[in-house]
């Protein structure tokens, strides 16, 4: 399926997913599905990064593996881990076994040469608890990686993803390297409150989504909420424009704007009036001083 | 077509951004899978591989624009028709079914590359004056049409009491700095801040992880202490401490905005707010006569806006001579009883009172409120005690008087406060390795004294190879 996907396709089936997407990130996708390259998706809270991980997760039929970041993310959360537990328990239980099986042995120093060479036992597949990273490497079918909010991540994690990202690989020290089995469509988002090292942001494509264009939003609230009438959606969408334009604290964005056609989809308002505008808010503006500044801006554009 | 990639990342590397040649690979590649089918496309596709920083998109169009525009190679002074011929042969047949895409609705209007043999240098010189007469068709320009008018703004005659210079350093003062003339920060100053202060907080990002790390150790953690040492059957050989609360460390800054250190001031204004949120809890207060706090409106609205609301005298009157006496007055009427968590605190002024009231034992009250006091004055030394400059008085109660002149000099300044904040909250481990790197500094091969060395006094100078140990 992957192989006959074109430029063209990769929108439509975005779109069938419920994601309405520009040129711009149709061709990213694209580009990153042919070439096996990550992409690093940068833009304000709220206009789809993530959106668009989950939206392609569905459409590709690739199974989504996320990976959240945060302050002090490590290897051991993001790549792998060894089960301590189960390895104490299997030593306990083998133990018999292992009292038997050195027995046979003359002295101390055979003994250790026998059990290191059965060591591998210990530190095998069976032990390996795999996180996030691994796990999407090594799943059977081509699977979806979102690496979510990278830049919540320290310095330190952005270096260990190098060798992941370029190479779809990880270095186990006991183990050596494991190489994906089918390398994974690669997504990482960020909100940009944290500069991203050069070096990652080489190894992927780069993709900033901002605002979409007045279109583009009232095609995505009409696929989500088809019952909401054209009108409306389009004065809903401009109103939001405006605001954008308002210097907010946090300016709306698509999340708020879906969120906002759905209030008044169940409000079944057919218009929107300084009235509807001031009873839901609370749902576009994210802040105190906001709050007032967009009641303000309703009774100035809407009184009409 | 490798060749063309090339030579267009050699351009974006001219203006600036920085490109691997990893990436340009990419590029090829991209445009090989997708193939050209538009301009806009094409565009986008270069964009997506090329250009990694959302800041660096302008750039990138306008290099676009210019690169694949149908008078790109033309130089007066060049041989044209040799020129164009050489060119032809080298993209022919690569370029030419893109002449007819002229549908799309990007800032300039024209296929990726025209080149038409029709075409003689004249009409290409022709086509080229004809954009000159049209500078407003491109956002660039337009935004440079709208700087000039800031600037004509700007210099328009001082209003009376800006006809003197306060005093003759003034003109020093603007002589170190770059923005003599301009009010606003244009993008391109801004973004040179930006960069002074990354590069900054890479120097200092160092030390402070380690320091962070050490103050963030506290009790043992049990539980989790014995969570990760399950593995070595609970004999602890890592340790898990609690974290502290953190805390960043708290700044109020009082900036004089009178004309004779305005400049300075807005630096100081800019810099902190940039390092704002990354490292630092910043109060920013501007004062002349009066006193008010805008540390809420730099984080709410444009720096240009902010700065041009100060010049027009919105928030306090800038007509009026400073007085250092009622300021302090004022801030301890108003403000000290809420400085919070003993903050470093700092004074950008030339301490010229015009002769008003000295009110400096506000200062001894302040001072006991915070953990660090600096001065930062653009007069030096000789001139502190003339006139009505009262620095001599305001700077005993401070920790430290520095002079400083250009911008160069404050970014510095307060690249050391942040160093100093940084180690007086440290651990004392820190604080001990912190010293002996600053004493290792001041140690290290200092060259003024070279000749001199392995002298007895006034006999003749011998070779000495320690003194060329560090070549």
């Amino acid at each position: 399926m992957v192989s006959t996907i074109t430029q063209q396709t990769v929108s439509d089936l975005l779109k069938a997913n419920g994601y309405i997407a520009d040129e711009a990130i149709a061709t990213a996708v694209f580009l990153a599905i042919r070439m096996e390259k990550p992409i690093l998706i940068e833009g304000p809270p709220g206009v789809g990064k993530t959106g668009l991980a989950k939206a392609l997760s569905g459409a590709l039929d690739f199974p989504m593996v996320r990976l959240q970041c945060y302050e002090g993310i490590d290897e051991g959360k993001a790549l792998y881990d060894w089960e301590y537990g189960k390895q104490l328990l299997y030593t306990q239980l083998l133990r018999t076994q292992l009292d038997n099986y050195l027995s046979v042995s003359a002295d101390l120093r055979e003994a250790v040469e026998r059990l290191s060479s059965e060591e591998s036992l210990f530190f095998s597949k069976n032990f390996l608890v795999q996180r996030p990273i691994l796990r999407s490497f090594l799943s059977e079918k081509r699977s979806l990686l979102l690496i979510d909010e990278i830049d919540r991540s320290d310095d330190e994690f952005e270096a260990l993803l190098l060798e992941c990202l370029s190479d779809f690989q990880v270095s186990i020290p006991e183990l050596g390297v494991i190489t994906a089995n089918r390398k994974p469509l690669v997504i990482l988002t960020s909100n940009g409150t944290r500069m991203i090292s050069d070096a990652l942001r080489r190894r992927c494509l780069y993709l900033y989504i901002g605002y979409p264009e007045l279109e583009r939003e009232v095609a995505i609230v009409r696929a989500k909420f088809p019952e909401l009438c054209e009108v409306l959606a389009r004065q809903m969408v401009e109103f939001l424009n405006k605001a954008r334009e308002l210097n907010l604290r946090k300016s709306p964005s698509v999340s708020e704007a879906l969120d906002w056609a759905q209030v008044l989809s169940i409000m079944k308002a057919n218009q929107l009036t300084p009235e509807v505008v001031a009873k839901t808010v609370g749902v576009i503006a994210k802040h105190q001083t906001d709050l007032q500044k967009i009641t303000d801006l309703a009774v100035q554009e809407l009184a009409s | 077509m490798e060749r063309i990639v090339t030579r267009f990342v050699a351009t974006l590397r001219e203006n600036g951004i920085r490109v691997s040649p990893g990436e340009s690979l990419d590029a090829v590649q991209a445009l090989g899978t997708c193939g050209m089918q538009s301009r806009r496309k094409s565009r986008t596709l270069l964009r997506l591989t090329l250009v990694k920083n959302v800041n660096d998109f302008p750039t990138f169009n306008e290099v676009f624009n210019s690169f694949f525009s149908r008078y790109q190679f033309v130089d007066p002074e060049d041989d044209l028709p040799a020129l164009l011929d050489a060119v032809i042969l080298e993209m022919d047949g690569e370029f030419t079914y893109l002449n007819e895409v002229r549908d799309d609705h990007d800032d300039e209007q024209g296929p990726l590359i025209k080149i038409d043999s029709e075409i003689n240098p004249e009409d290409l010189a022709e086509l080229k004056s004809l954009t000159e007469i049209d500078p407003d068709d491109t956002d660039g320009t337009e935004l440079q049409v709208q700087m000039k008018g800031y600037r004509e703004k700007a210099k328009k005659p001082p209003r009376p009491t800006r006809r003197y210079t306060q005093n003759p350093l003034v003109i020093e003062l603007g002589k170190g700095n770059s923005y003599e003339s301009s009010i606003t920060f244009t993008t391109e100053e801004q973004a040179a801040m930006q960069e002074v202060v990354s590069r900054m907080m890479l120097r200092l990002r160092k030390d402070m992880k380690r320091m962070k790390n050490n103050q963030n150790r506290g009790k043992l953690h049990v539980i989790r202490t014995i969570q990760k040492n399950y593995r070595h059957d609970m004999v602890p050989f890592q340790v898990i401490m609690r974290r502290k609360r953190r805390d960043k460390p708290r700044l109020v800054v009082l900036c004089d905005v009178s004309f004779s250190v305005s400049h300075a001031s807005k630096f100081m204004l800019l810099l902190l707010h940039t390092l704002h949120n990354q490292l630092l809890d910043v109060r920013s207060f501007i004062y002349n006569r009066d006193l008010a706090e805008i540390t809420e409106m730099l984080a709410n609205m444009p720096v240009n806006d902010l700065m041009k609301s100060i010049d027009t005298g919105d928030i306090i009157d800038l007509d009026e001579n400073s007085s250092f006496g009622e300021v302090f007055l004022k801030f301890k009427n108003n403000h000290l009883e809420n400085l919070r968590g003993r903050p470093a605190f700092i004074i950008l002024g030339d301490g010229r009172n015009n002769y008003g009231e000295a009110n400096d034992w506000v200062l001894d009250e302040i001072r006991e409120k915070s953990r660090y006091m600096l001065w930062l004055t653009p007069e030096d030394r000789e001139t502190w005690s003339r006139g009505d400059c009262l620095m001599d008085i305001y700077g005993s109660y401070c920790d430290k008087v520095e002079v400083v002149k250009s911008v160069d000099d404050l970014s510095l300044v307060v690249e050391d406060l942040l160093r100093d904040i940084y180690a007086d909250q440290a651990h004392p481990i820190d604080r001990k390795l912190l010293r002996e790197a600053k004493a290792a500094e001041a140690k290290s091969y200092d060259s003024s004294d070279y000749y001199r060395r392995g002298t007895n006094n006034d006999s003749e100078p011998v070779f000495d190879p320690d003194g060329r140990k560090h070549w």
